[in-house]
């Protein structure tokens, strides 16, 4: 029984998918009526499904939580490699160069009338969307934003400040951020946030104006002395003994977070939510910070609708009800996420916001704010890989005992391998 | 009943013989028709399938975009990528710290559950088994929790002695243990049964004249037990190396913050989990099939080495 079978089941799926065509068939066809939509899971799609549904009874949406944000993007993939796909899609950020690359799976959304509502949104944000043709593939939902959540007990009995605006003022850099790091770690002898590798570098190395590719689309991630420094600051914070080591998502990452085991992580916008699910008995202990160093955005989704959906213009009617900059407010109220639509960032809804959890920070303000004077950078096919390979060298430093030494160079020598440069 | 009435031959009724013909192509087929679900299921999920994954291995395949034929391009980047050796010397090193053990105290084990003496002996037969049915996901949470680095149960152990808390995920060899251990739980029952129902062909006249020629508990061992579950022990050899070849759940699961690599500097990836993340992580299908036929050629090496030895023991005898 133990013999054989795994090898041969993946040799399975492996074909089956791979036997399809992708591409066959138009468009169309569907009763326009109803529509299939996949989203992520534990994000509180249904909410807004509903919200739609009760505005017009007369439309069925068949809401499918596929999983995290990767799985989602893994089954669009074999979805779009020959299964049946969903009419609706949620991209996340880092997923979609991939589909860019792959416009023929889409629909042009300029074909349904997106160039009337391209002035809606953050530009830097819906050109990552558009693929080389011009085609535009999906609309943005929301961006991450950046900030620091803490936990003002924590910081309380390191005799640190607990006021949100005199916290900032600890971290104007983020090499302060790991001062601040070591005076915790003096005053308690505790971590003073949860791990390097996400937490310092995945942040600092997303406030660039440059980051793994060029504004021409060329690979310059070893070279550009903007990744180098955020690596740098990485190693530095994983060698300071600040961190307690815990990957992010992880079990012990969670157990950690609960038992107050690290009193800063940075949190982009959607962060919040999985403070709020990890560590529920901890309300009211948080509070929020402005990030260290400059504006940057980690994080946001986008809506797509591919070619072969079979009810198109029921899923466009959707997306452009519910991403409009009226209804991404209203979705802001309902879950938390960061408009994408810059003109609702004055409005009264977004900015007087305040979340209890996090001892009512204004988090509509905070988050907007760090995305003010924003300098977009290009993110390419190989990003998320790119990416990845740097946080598992940091994670090596931090929690396996590499040798800071050599860890860029490991790094570099890995990515050329995972990319096959 | 005399030798004179002897009761007429049944083909004395039998029809004319254009009939049986016709139903005996009816009977001919029909077994094929029978057994066809099992061959046609089998060529669809199965045969198709692998025989396909070589002709992927031959192309630089994106599942949703181009196909390109690039020949063993594949197999040339595989001998040259560090990770595909990482993974191979992961999954030996894993391989040989499950099988070993897991062997051993299989055979010790079914050694003392045939002793004649035993009570209860069926109950614990039985239990041995109970890891066997265990989910195996179910196992690989259980003991990641209990191997934890902060919270888990047998750093707290060493913590009571005064020992530092062990890493057991991030490093190398802390995370080879704590997979080999998953292993070896998992199969450790399935292998003592399959040596004891071995065991107890043997008669236990042969032991009981062995005890009263005088030889010791492990005299015993050594000179009965052993020799006579020669050919059982190489099948288990054979099937857990295979199996050790594909280890990929325990992988997966212990490392939640890095799955498909098993660890920041992939300290556990063994080849199937290499694998899959080549095919379903990056959906680089050419390049996880080339894996795939590289594992295959592996397990068939291990067959081989398989046959010549069972068929070597035949021949002793």
């Amino acid at each position: 029984m133990k013999l054989r079978l795994p090898l041969l089941s993946t040799a399975a799926v492996l074909a089956l998918v791979a036997a399809c065509t992708p591409g066959t068939g138009g468009g169309g066809g569907g009763d326009g009526k109803s529509f299939e939509f996949w989203s992520f899971s534990a994000i509180n799609q249904k909410l807004t499904v509903d919200a739609y549904t009760a505005k017009h009874p007369d439309i069925e949406i068949k809401l499918t939580e596929v999983g995290t944000s990767t799985e989602t993007a893994q089954s669009l993939t074999t979805a779009l490699a020959g299964g049946k796909v969903p009419d609706l899609v949620l991209i996340q950020g880092d997923n979609l160069p991939q589909f860019v690359e792959q416009p023929q799976n889409f629909v042009d959304l300029r074909t349904l009338g997106a160039d009337d509502i391209k002035g809606d949104y953050l530009d830097w944000v819906w050109n990552q969307s558009v693929a080389k043709d011009g085609e535009v593939l999906g609309v943005p939902t929301d961006v991450g934003g950046m900030a620091v959540a803490y936990r003002t007990d924590l910081f309380a009995a390191a005799g640190l400040p607990t006021d949100r605006e005199a916290v900032s003022a600890l971290w104007p850099t983020w090499d302060a951020f790991i001062e601040t790091g070591k005076r915790y770690k003096q005053a308690t002898g505790k971590a003073f946030t949860d791990n390097a590798a996400t937490s310092v570098f995945y942040q600092a190395v997303n406030q660039v104006s440059e980051k793994y590719y060029s504004a021409d689309r060329k690979l310059v991630y070893s070279t550009n002395p903007q990744v180098k420094a955020a690596f740098d600051l990485g190693i530095k914070a994983a060698t300071a003994g600040i961190t307690s080591g815990q990957s992010s998502f992880e079990s012990a990452w969670s157990a950690g977070m609960a038992q107050g085991q690290y009193a800063a992580v940075s949190a982009p916008s959607w962060m919040l939510n999985s403070i709020r699910s990890t560590a529920p008995d901890t309300k009211g202990k948080w509070d929020i910070a402005k990030i260290p160093g400059a504006s940057g955005n980690w994080g946001g989704s986008y809506l797509a609708i591919p070619k072969r959906a079979k009810n198109p213009q029921a899923a466009w009617n959707y997306i452009k009800e519910m991403q409009s900059p009226q209804g991404q407010l209203e979705h802001f109220s309902r879950v938390g996420a960061l408009p994408s639509t810059p003109s609702v960032y004055q409005d009264a809804k977004l900015t007087d916001a305040k979340d209890p959890f996090f001892s009512d920070a204004p988090t509509g303000k905070i988050y907007t704010d760090s995305l003010l004077g924003l300098k977009p950078f290009y993110i390419g096919p190989d990003s998320a890989a790119i990416g990845q390979e740097f946080l598992n060298a940091i994670t090596n430093v931090e929690q396996s005992g590499g040798d800071p030494a050599t860890a860029w160079d490991d790094a570099v020598r890995n990515i050329k391998t995972a990319i096959g440069e | 009943m005399t030798a004179g009435t002897l009761t007429p031959l049944p083909s004395a009724d039998l029809p004319p013989p254009a009939a049986p013909k016709a139903r005996g192509l009816g009977e001919r087929l029909s077994p094929y028709a029978y057994i066809a679900p099992f061959f046609v299921i089998f060529g669809v999920f199965g045969l198709f399938p692998f025989a396909f994954t070589f002709y992927v291995a031959l192309f630089d395949w994106n599942p949703i975009g181009d196909q390109v034929f690039i020949g063993v391009d594949n197999f040339t980047r595989m001998f040259g990528d560090p990770r595909f050796w990482n993974a191979t010397g992961n999954t030996l090193s894993i391989w040989a710290l499950s099988t070993i053990p897991q062997l051993l105290l299989a055979l010790v084990l079914a050694h003392v559950l045939n002793h004649a003496r035993l009570r209860f002996a069926l109950f614990f037969r039985m239990s041995v088994l109970v890891p066997y049915v265990t989910s195996v996901a179910a196992t690989a949470i259980v003991f990641a929790q209990l191997f934890d680095r902060d919270y888990g149960l047998l750093n707290w152990l060493l913590g009571l002695v005064g020992v530092e808390p062990v890493d057991f995920v991030q490093s190398t060899w802390g995370s080879h243990v704590l997979i080999a251990t998953m292993v070896t739980w998992r199969w450790f029952g399935y292998t003592t049964l399959l040596y004891l129902a071995s065991l107890q062909s043997v008669p236990r006249s042969v032991f009981e004249a062995a005890a009263i020629d005088g030889a010791g508990p492990w005299q015993r061992f050594r000179h009965i037990t052993v020799p006579s579950l020669r050919p059982v022990i190489i099948f288990t050899v054979v099937t857990s190396t295979i199996g050790g070849l594909q280890i990929f759940t325990e992988p997966l699961l212990i490392a939640s913050g890095a799955p498909l690599t098993c660890g920041a500097v992939r300290q556990c990836q063994t080849l199937t989990l290499f694998l899959y993340e080549q095919g379903f992580g990056q959906f680089e299908f050419g390049y996880g099939s080339a894996i795939g036929v590289a594992l295959f050629v592996m397990v068939v090496a291990i067959a081989a080495i398989n046959y010549l030895l069972s068929t070597r023991i035949k021949a002793d005898r």
